[in-house]
């Protein structure tokens, strides 16, 4: 998707090498997926429940 | 002492016969230090280098650039580098940005094959449709994976 979007970074981490992140992001199953540190989800997804993830992540918070 | 068997690199090497356009690896590092600073110590640093150089030399399309990370230098500012050991792959079709945290080792090594297999092809093969909802994103989106090694 980064290399699709020049809006989009995508990172892969090793989280037992930081370990303060585990306790950041409440990580306690991986592959645990974060985008914006507002949308979250543990496991795989589909390229379309994906796209649905990166777009709440984007949207204007509701009122 | 190598991280890669013969029978490694030779499978790697036939894994890279699908690499098009050059990649450049950055990697960021720790300064090589004779004074131990603890809690400061990267654990992983040297010998995600030295996996990296032995990669990197597997084929001549894949260009290593190894900088001590000096947090809030330029460089790391410019590639969103906070901590190490930090690898951001880019290609001249990767328009966002792909980066790998930690040591790429277990299954996470063919990860980071595959990422530099798509960064070099620039696709990542997906769907039409997935391409199509992307190009509507236009606000900056930070993805995180968290994995552990395997």
């Amino acid at each position: 998707m980064a290399i699709e979007n020049s809006h989009v970074t995508a990172d892969v981490v090793e989280v037992t090498e930081f370990p303060p992140l585990v306790e950041r992001y409440a990580i306690r199953g991986v592959p645990k997926t974060v985008i914006n540190d507002s949308v979250e989800f543990v496991g795989s997804a589909s390229e379309a429940q994906f796209i649905g993830y990166l777009q709440r992540a984007v949207a204007p918070a509701p009122n | 002492m190598a991280f890669l068997s013969d029978d490694e690199r030779n499978e790697i090497r036939k894994v890279f016969e699908q690499l098009r356009a050059d990649v450049k690896l950055v990697y960021f590092t720790d300064r090589d230090s004779p004074v131990f600073i603890p809690g400061e110590e990267c654990a992983t640093c040297k010998d995600t280098r030295l996996l990296l150089e032995e990669v990197a030399a597997l084929s001549d399309k894949l260009h290593l650039e190894i900088h001590e990370f000096a947090a809030g230098s330029e460089l790391a500012r410019e590639h969103g580098i906070e901590r190490i050991p930090a690898l951001v792959i880019s290609s001249d079709s990767v328009k966002g940005k792909v980066r790998y945290f930690g040591m790429p080792s277990g299954y996470e090594f063919s990860v980071l094959l595959g990422s530099i297999i798509d960064a070099s092809q620039g696709t990542a093969g997906l769907a039409e449709e997935t391409i199509e909802a992307l190009s509507g994103i236009s606000a900056d989106v930070h993805i995180q994976v968290f994995v552990t090694p395997t």
